[in-house]
């Protein structure tokens, strides 16, 4: 199964970076289907046209600027955002980011493809799984330097996501969600019966990178999350950058074609089921990813963390900030993390709050917080730019052809045109 | 030539039958019609033929190959194109990214501009509307850029079910007159019409459909000219 078969879009590199530095913040107005809802910006979508509207270098400047932001977090502990004196902000900081992964995994899932996967626990505690069993000392099984099983990780549960999505995804919808919710449940379940998985005992001192302080401490220890905060958010821009290739590839088509009609994808040419299972299988290899993460930096991992209201709260996370935005998907996250470190007075009801929220968002904002949008696709990028050759002047764009590499900047206008 | 061979076809619903035991074909450079009442199985014929659907028995050929097991999306990629019923295209996609997933399963891509320049001539609608969403566009806009966007994957038969389905009088000449420019400028056309009118004098040859079989068949004239058909499809008798 290759992924790239059959001709690949023009990688035009730098309006892809464009793209995906337009999405980092932007929310147009645009993105969502309906009239109505277009004519209703919203705070974020104010600032998606003001970040349109700036030109590119000050839309790099700007994202360096959030990347360092991002990376002083924990040093700085702002005042107000801090979640101490209840809970450490750095492991907070970590907590936020190993959300957003999963959220950003989840997403291409669930956002792109338009899979309702109820299941994605299962997939992290795969990935929590593999680092357990191969590097802590409880482990009868060989055991290897922990960084060695993040890709390892990463494999075995795309992998599963593979052995889970061949049977399933010939299944639509409901029957999908289903079988999901069941998974979630049966790795879980597994981890209890199976003896050398050790059920709620569990594996103590799973391991992590390798380094050590002046005093012989180790620099990633379970108590410090500055430098698992580092690692994870490091991760997270890598997971991002190809996430967003992906997005604007060939199989990026294939995913909004199937989310938007499955039947009508298919006689398009685009193999749906294996393009599904593409989905199911890279998502479940970043669950995997940050399942490892955490359970080097907890350093234990039994039976108890895997739930279905675990799935559930990474859903809520990827609705909230916007099914099939991979940055919405960052700060849905985040922000389902932080809420209840933050506010430890009512984090025993922070699905209650989540609920509300969700129902909030659903009226007032369906689309979530940063909504998705699609660009105009390569190949239409460039026959349009051909066709705007031809003759500008008939297109709504203010009289000068288009460039291609701004095609969601005059999108706006041409609609309302 | 035959392009199209349909040779016995059975399709099930579960343990419903909607299509028995069907048998027609048509011809390269043909524009051939399968009209019929509602539920007679039209739909379910154009599924069967783009692979949405597989038969319980029976063969169907395309330029020469058995494609009864092929999946439909390697059917695209053979030459087979179809705009559903009820349009289906993408709502959340702009009309020139509907087009471009009409390129999705085609080989020779050098051939992707003209065949755009040929969509936007047929339709000069699209190319005013390029960067509209294909779902906030009128029912008879959905219906062009359906055409349009199946006429992107280059087809050797185009499938056009019901595609005069919701449109003002006026605009179903319309609609039938770019069936026939596109037929001339080389692409067979299969369509599935109730409007039995416009479908028999635009067509070759016809087919009527009833409650899955067959009933009659001919030349668009010869149909048209039949009293039976006339009584039951074209309100005359
Ligand atoms: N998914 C389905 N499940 C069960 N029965 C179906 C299904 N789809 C169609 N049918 C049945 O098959 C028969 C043929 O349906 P089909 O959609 O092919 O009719 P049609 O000729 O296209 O009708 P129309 O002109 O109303 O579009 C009908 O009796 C219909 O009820
Ligand atoms: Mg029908």
């Amino acid at each position: 199964m290759s992924m790239t078969d059959g001709p690949t879009p023009l990688p035009e590199a730098a309006a892809a970076q464009a793209a995906a530095d337009r999405e980092a913040v932007a929310a147009g107005p645009g993105s969502s289907v309906t009239p109505e809802r277009r004519g209703r910006p919203g705070i974020f979508g104010a600032w998606g046209e003001k970040w349109n509207a700036l030109p590119r270098q000050q839309q790099w400047a700007f994202l360096i600027v959030v990347v360092i932001l991002a990376y002083m977090l924990p040093l700085i502990n702002p005042p107000i955002i801090t979640t101490e004196p209840g809970n450490n902000f750095a492991l907070a900081c970590f907590d936020m980011a190993r959300f957003a992964l999963i959220a950003v995994g989840l997403n291409v899932v669930v956002g792109y493809a338009g899979l309702l996967d109820l299941g994605y626990v299962a997939f992290f505690a795969v990935g929590s799984y593999c680092a357990a069993m191969l590097t802590s000392p409880d482990s009868p099984f060989l055991h290897i330097p922990y960084l060695w099983t993040i890709p390892i990780a990463m494999a075995v549960t795309m992998f599963f996501g593979v052995v889970l999505g061949v049977p399933t995804l010939r299944l639509r919808g409901d029957y999908l969600a289903i079988v999901t919710l069941g998974f979630g449940e049966i790795v879980r379940i597994l981890a209890t019966i199976i003896p050398a998985m050790k059920g709620q005992v569990g594996f103590q001192n799973v391991g992590h990178p390798p380094g050590t302080e002046a005093d012989g401490t180790p620099i990633f220890s379970n108590s410090n999350g500055v430098p698992w905060y580092w690692l994870t958010l490091t991760i997270i821009i890598i997971i991002t950058l190809l996430v967003g290739n992906l997005e604007r590839s060939r199989v990026g088509r294939a995913w909004i074609a199937i989310r938007e009609d499955e039947d009508a994808a298919e006689i398009m040419g685009v193999p749906t089921f294996k393009y599904k299972v593409w989905a199911f299988a890279i998502g479940a290899a970043i669950g995997g990813l940050s399942g490892a993460l955490f359970a080097g930096q907890v350093g234990f991992v039994n039976n108890q963390k895997f739930d279905v209201t675990t799935s559930i709260l990474f859903l809520a996370a990827v609705v909230l900030g916007g099914a099939g935005n991979k940055v919405g998907a960052i700060i849905g996250g985040a922000l389902v993390s932080y809420i209840p470190l933050r506010f430890t007075a009512i984090a025993e009801y922070k699905y209650l709050i989540f609920g509300i929220a969700l129902v909030l968002i659903m009226i007032f904002r369906s689309q979530g917080l940063f909504p998705a949008r699609q660009r105009l696709l390569a190949y239409g990028r460039t026959a349009y730019q051909r066709v705007a050759k031809k003759d500008g002047a008939s297109l709504p764009s203010n009289g000068k052809p288009p460039t291609g590499l701004r095609p969601d900047r005059d999108r706006e206008k041409g609609i309302q045109a | 030539m035959t392009l199209l061979e349909v040779e016995g076809i059975s399709v099930h619903y579960g343990r419903i039958r909607a299509i028995r035991d069907m048998s027609f074909s048509v011809n390269e450079g043909e524009v051939v019609s399968l009209i019929g009442a509602n539920g007679a199985g039209k739909t379910t014929t154009m599924k069967t033929i783009s692979g949405i659907l597989n038969p319980s028995v029976g063969k169907i050929t395309f330029a020469g190959e058995d494609i009864t097991k092929m999946k439909a999306h390697i059917r695209v990629v053979r030459g087979i194109s179809q705009a559903p019923e009820g349009r289906g295209i993408f709502p959340g996609m702009t009309v020139m990214e509907n087009l471009d997933m009409g390129t999705f399963g085609r080989k020779n891509r050098a051939g992707v501009p003209q065949d755009l320049e040929r969509v936007f001539d047929l339709f000069p609608r699209l190319k005013e509307r390029i960067k509209q969403y294909g779902g906030t566009m009128s029912g008879g806009e959905q219906q062009m850029l359906a055409i349009g966007r199946a006429l992107m994957s280059d087809p050797k038969l185009l499938l056009l079910d019901e595609p005069s389905m919701g449109l003002a009088p006026q605009f179903i000449r319309q609609i039938f007159k770019i069936i026939k420019e596109i037929n001339k400028q080389g692409t067979t056309v299969l369509m599935v019409e109730q409007n039995a009118n416009q479908a028999l004098a635009g067509a070759h040859r016809a087919f009527v459909l009833e409650t899955g079989e067959i009933t009659h068949s001919g030349t668009g004239k010869e149909l048209l000219a039949n009293p039976a058909i006339k009584e039951a499809y074209l309100g005359v008798g």
